[in-house]
C-alpha cells in the first residue's frame, strides 16, 4: 500500500433474482420506517472489512460501518468521523483521538482498542486479509506479515494505544496524505466478538453504522435494518434495506418494472434506451471514479516476454471504443485516453496519456501483432463475469473488432463466468491465461489510487502481477512528495511507462447509473457510484 | 468441423433412407413390412411436407454458402446495431436485420442450421446405435447380463434429461460441438435400449429364429441377419421423434449458456442473446425462435408419418 488505497473492485452491479422475497421493499410501510429493497451481487469474501476489496461486500461495510474518516458522498473529501482530531508534527507519527460516546451496535464502547486490535488483525500474516497492504506504512508491518517465513511479533510496534479515546501511528516513512486514507473500510474499528466468537460475527456482522444486519443468506440476500441507537449525524432515513442478489441485471431492471424491486444500481445496457421512458426522472447516470480495463495475465510467459508489448499495444488499437460505447453503451461509457478517470479533473492528473494507443488503428494493429510475433498460440481469450455490467455485450463486441481488424476469422473468444464472486475468485487465484476485465472503482480522487494498487510489484489488486522497477521506483517517489503537483507529476511520469508496456488495455470510462420505484426519494451516487443508501427516503 | 459435417451428411440421411433402404432386401414376400411402409409414406402429405422442410434444413446444414453469401460473424456494429429486417429484401443479407453486434440475422440463421442439425443427427445416431446395441443383448441373452443392463438402462433413465445435460455440460470447460453430442447421448439412449429390449424379446421367439438356432447358425448371424433388420422398426420410430427433441434440447442448454457457445452459431446461442433485446427488437429473437420451431416440427411430423407407416394398427 503505500499509499494508501482504497479500492474495490466494480462490479457494476447486480442483478437475477433468486427469489423476490421482499417485495416492493418490504412492510409497505412508508415514512422513516419504509424499507426498500435494492440490487445486489453476491460479495466474493465473508464480510470482513479487512478481506473485502470487491464493491457488493464494499457496499454493505460502508452501511453498518464508520471508520475514523468518511468520504463525503457529495465531494469525496475525507471528513473526521469517529476521529475527533488526527494530530501531526511530522506526517509521520501521528496521535488520533477519537469523539467519545461511539458504540457498536452490541452496546459495547468503541475504543483506540478497538481500531489497533482491527488493524493489527488485518495486518497479520495469518489471517490472509486481501487488504493487508493498506497496513504496510505502520512501523512494525514486516513483523507481522514479512515476505516469507514465519512472523515475528503478533501486533504492529507502530500501533500504541494511549488511553480509551487516543492512539499513537508510527509510519516507516513520511506520508502527508495518510490521513485521507483512513476512509477506507479496511481502517474500520471491530468489536470484541469479532475475535471471540468470529464465525458468529461472520454469519451476523456487528458493527458501528447506521444499519445493522437481520440476516444474512449468502448467495440469496441481506436485510439490513436502521439502527437507532447509532451514533454519528447521518442517521438513516429509512428503516431498512434489503438487499437482493440478482444474477442478471437484466432481471432486476425487469423486477423495478414490474414493482418488485426498488433499486437498481447497474442498469442493463440493454435498457438504456427505454430507461428514460420507463423511469422519467427516477434515473440517474452520471461520471464515476470507475475505469474499466482489459488486464493481461503478465504471470504468464507468454504474454509478458520480450516483444509482446508490441502484441499488447496492437490489441489495444483493434478495439473500437467509439463505436462499442456508443452503440452498446449508448454513450453512458466514454473512450479511455488514460489509466485513471477524467473525474479526477486535469490538476488531479487526468491527462491523454495513452494517444496514439487508445485510436482505432485496424491497419497499425496488424502490424504490432505481427511484429510482436503474434497472439500466443494464435488465439485471444477475454474473461469477465457477466452477471453484472452488460458485460458479455461488450466482450462480444470487442472480440468482433479484434477479428474485423486482424481479418483472420474468429481468433477472439469469451469465456463468460456466471457469477462476479467465482470470476474474483479465478483471477485473485491467478489462474486466468488470457486478458481479462478489471473494472477499478477508486475510493478517493486521487491518482495515486488508479495506479499503486493495480500496476505496483505487489500491489494489493495487481492481478496480472505486472512488475517494472522504474514504476516502482517513481510511484515511491511520488508518494514521498510532499508537493501535491509534484506528486502527480511523478505519477504522471509512471503512467507513462504503463502506456508503453500496456499491461492492461484501457476501455472506457464509467460513469455510474442507478434508477428507483416510485417510492424512493432523495436517491444519490457517490463519488463511487454507489447508493448513498442512509439519505434515501421511502415514502 | 470438417468431420463435424461430414458426420451430419451421413447420418443425416440416415432416418430418410432407412425407410428406402430396405424395400431393396431380397424378401421372398411382394410386400415386406418396409415397402409396405414406403408406399404408404409418398402418400402421406405430412411427410412429403416434412421431408421438403428437411431436405431445404439439411442443404443449410451442409451448404450455407448455397443460400447467402454473408458471413454470420462479421460484425458492424457502427452501421448495422439493430438494424430492423428488411422483409422485401428476400434472401438478401439484410432480410431479417442485424442483432446487437451488427451481425447479418439472415446469415446467422442460415449458419445456425448446421449446429442444430449436427447435434440432433449425431445424437440420434449415437443413441440408436448404443441403446439398439445395449436392448439387443439385454434382450435377447436375457438371465443376468439382462437384469444389469436393464438395471444401468433404469438408473440413466431415471436421470431428468435436461438436468442430467446441465450437470455434465457444466463440468467441460470448453463446449464444443461433440462435447454436447456426447452429453447428450449419454443421457439419451436409454428410451431406445427399452424399446429395442421388448422388440428383440418377441422376436426370438419367432419361427424364422427358431428355425435358424435348428440349423446351427452363429449367434452373431441370427442376431445381425434375423433379430437386428427386423427388431429396428419401433427404434426408428422412436428415434426419428425424438430427433425434433434434440434439437430443442440443444436450443434450450445454449439459451441457458451451457449448450453451444460463441464463436458457434448456433440458433439456441442468439436466442438467448436475443431475449435481452425483447423490447427494443423482437426480432432478433423472434427469427431464431421461428426456426427451431419450424425445425423440430418437421421431424416430428416426420416421425409421427414413420409411425404410422410402421404400425399400421395405430390407424
Amino acid at each position: 500500500m503505500r499509499g494508501a488505497t482504497h479500492a474495490k473492485w466494480a462490479a457494476g452491479a447486480a442483478a437475477v433474482a433468486l427469489v423476490a422475497t421482499a417485495c416492493g421493499g418490504g412492510a409497505g410501510s412508508g415514512g422513516a420506517d419504509g424499507i426498500l429493497s435494492s440490487s445486489w451481487g453476491d460479495p466474493q469474501n465473508p464480510i470482513e472489512p479487512a478481506n473485502t476489496n470487491e464493491v457488493q461486500g464494499g457496499k454493505v461495510l460502508d452501511m453498518i460501518f464508520r471508520g475514523l474518516k468518511r468520504y463525503d458522498p457529495k465531494t469525496g473529501e475525507a471528513k473526521d468521523m469517529v476521529a475527533e482530531r488526527i494530530e501531526t508534527t511530522d506526517s509521520r507519527n501521528f496521535t488520533i483521538t477519537l469523539k467519545p460516546g461511539w458504540t457498536f451496535s452490541n452496546g459495547e464502547p468503541v475504543t483506540a482498542k478497538s481500531f489497533t486490535d482491527a488493524w493489527n488483525y488485518g495486518a497479520h500474516v495469518g489471517n490472509k486479509q486481501a487488504n493487508a497492504p493498506f497496513f504496510s506504512d505502520i512501523v512494525g508491518y514486516d513483523d507481522v506479515h514479512p515476505a516469507s517465513g514465519n512472523p515475528r511479533a503478533k501486533t504492529m510496534r507502530g500501533l500504541v494505544v494511549k488511553n480509551d479515546r487516543t492512539f499513537t501511528v508510527a509510519l516507516k516513512d513520511t506520508f502527508s496524505s495518510w490521513p485521507e486514507t483512513l476512509g477506507y473500510q479496511a481502517f474500520v474499528p471491530l468489536p470484541r466478538v469479532f475475535f471471540t466468537d468470529h464465525d458468529a460475527w461472520l454469519n451476523k456482522p456487528i458493527g458501528n453504522g447506521p444499519y445493522t444486519v437481520e440476516s444474512y443468506a449468502k448467495g440469496s440476500g441481506m436485510k439490513l435494518r436502521r439502527w437507532d441507537g447509532y451514533k454519528g449525524d447521518d442517521k438513516a432515513k429509512n428503516g431498512g434495506v434489503d438487499l437482493t442478489v440478482y444474477t442478471d441485471n437484466n432481471t432486476a431492471y425487469t423486477d423495478l418494472m414490474a414493482g418488485n424491486l426498488d433499486l437498481v444500481d447497474d442498469v442493463p445496457a440493454q435498457q438504456l434506451k427505454n430507461v428514460r421512458n420507463d423511469l422519467g426522472d427516477r434515473y440517474v447516470n452520471q461520471p464515476a471514479l470507475i475505469i474499466q480495463t482489459l488486464v493481461f495475465p503478465m504471470y504468464r510467459p507468454e504474454w509478458s516476454k520480450p516483444g509482446m508489448e508490441k502484441v499488447r499495444r496492437g490489441l489495444s488499437m483493434a478495439i473500437n471504443r467509439k463505436e462499442i460505447t456508443q452503440q452498446i453503451f449508448q454513450r453512458t461509457r466514454t473512450p479511455t485516453k488514460d489509466w485513471t478517470s477524467p473525474a479526477l479533473g486535469r490538476d488531479g492528473g487526468y491527462e491523454d496519456m495513452c494517444g496514439d494507443a487508445c485510436a482505432y488503428n485496424p491497419a497499425q494493429a496488424k502490424k504490432l501483432i505481427q511484429e510482436g510475433g503474434g497472439l500466443p498460440g494464435g488465439k485471444l481469450t477475454l474473461t469477465s463475469n457477466v452477471d453484472t455490467g452488460s458485460h458479455r455485450a461488450w466482450m462480444d463486441a470487442v472480440c468482433n473488432s479484434v477479428n474485423n481488424a486482424l481479418g483472420r476469422g474468429a481468433v477472439c473468444t469469451v469465456n463468460p463466468v456466471g457469477t462476479f464472486a467465482d470470476f474474483r475468485n479465478q483471477q485473485t487465484a491467478f489462474r486466468l491465461t488470457g486478458p481479462f476485465r478489471s473494472g477499478w472503482q477508486a475510493d478517493y480522487p486521487l491518482i495515486q489510487n488508479f495506479l499503486e494498487p493495480l500496476y505496483y510489484t505487489g500491489g494489493s489488486s495487481n492481478y496480472g502481477k505486472f512488475s517494472d522497477k522504474r514504476f516502482d521506483a517513481l510511484v515511491d517517489k511520488a508518494n514521498r512528495e510532499t508537493d501535491r503537483a509534484a506528486a502527480v507529476k511523478d505519477f504522471q511520469a509512471a503512467e507513462r511507462i504503463l502506456a508503453a508496456q500496456m499491461p492492461a488495455i484501457p476501455l472506457w470510462y464509467q460513469n455510474g447509473s442507478a434508477g428507483w420505484s416510485d417510492r424512493l426519494s432523495d436517491v444519490t451516487l457517490n463519488q463511487f457510484s454507489v447508493p448513498v443508501y442512509d439519505q434515501i427516503k421511502v415514502s | 468441423m470438417p468431420e463435424a459435417l461430414e458426420a451430419t451428411t451421413k447420418d443425416a440421411t440416415a432416418p430418410e433412407s432407412v425407410p428406402a433402404a430396405p424395400p431393396a432386401e431380397k424378401d421372398a414376400r411382394a410386400r415386406s413390412l418396409w415397402s409396405d411402409a414406403w408406399h404408404d409414406l409418398r402418400r402421406n402429405p405430412l411427410f412429403l411436407v416434412s421431408a421438403v422442410l428437411i431436405v431445404v434444413l439439411l442443404a443449410m446444414a451442409v451448404a450455407p454458402w448455397l443460400f447467402t453469401s454473408a458471413d454470420p460473424r462479421h460484425a458492424d456494429l457502427a452501421k448495422h446495431y439493430l438494424q430492423k429486417p428488411n422483409w422485401s429484401h428476400f434472401f438478401a443479407e439484410d432480410w431479417f436485420g442485424y442483432d446487437i453486434q451488427g451481425r447479418s440475422i439472415y446469415a446467422r440463421v442460415i449458419y445456425g442450421a448446421r449446429a442444430s442439425i449436427a447435434v440432433a443427427v449425431g445424437v440420434t445416431a449415437l443413441v440408436t446405435i448404443l441403446g439398439t446395441l445395449v436392448g439387443m443383448l439385454a434382450g435377447y441373452f436375457g438371465g443376468l447380463l439382462d437384469t444389469i443392463l436393464s438395471r444401468i438402462t433404469d438408473v440413466f433413465f431415471g436421470v431428468p434429461f435436461i438436468l442430467g445435460a446441465m450437470v455434465v455440460l457444466t463440468s467441460f470447460e470448453e463446449r464444443k460441438l461433440w462435447v454436447v453430442i456426447l452429453s447428450l447421448a449419454f443421457l439419451g439412449w436409454t428410451q431406445i435400449a427399452r424399446v429395442a429390449r421388448g422388440s428383440v424379446i418377441t422376436i426370438k421367439q419367432a419361427d424364422y429364429v427358431v428355425a435358424a438356432k435348428a440349423l446351427g447358425a452363429s449367434t452373431s448371424r441370427i442376431l445381425l441377419r434375423h433379430i437386428l433388420p427386423n427388431a429396428m422398426a419401433p427404434v426408428i420410430v422412436v428415434a426419428t421423434i425424438a430427433l425434433g427433441g434434440y434439437i430443442s434440447a440443444e436450443a434450450t442448454l445454449s439459451f441457458l449458456g451451457i449448450g453451444l457457445a460463441e464463436p458457434t452459431v448456433s440458433w439456441g446461442v442468439d436466442i438467448s442473446s436475443g431475449q435481452e433485446q425483447l423490447r427494443n427488437a423482437a426480432f432478433v429473437l423472434i427469427i431464431p425462435s421461428v426456426m427451431v420451431s419450424i425445425t423440430v416440427l418437421a421431424f416430428i411430423m416426420l416421425g409421427d408419418a414413420v409411425r404410422n407407416a410402421l404400425d399400421p394398427k395405430l390407424r
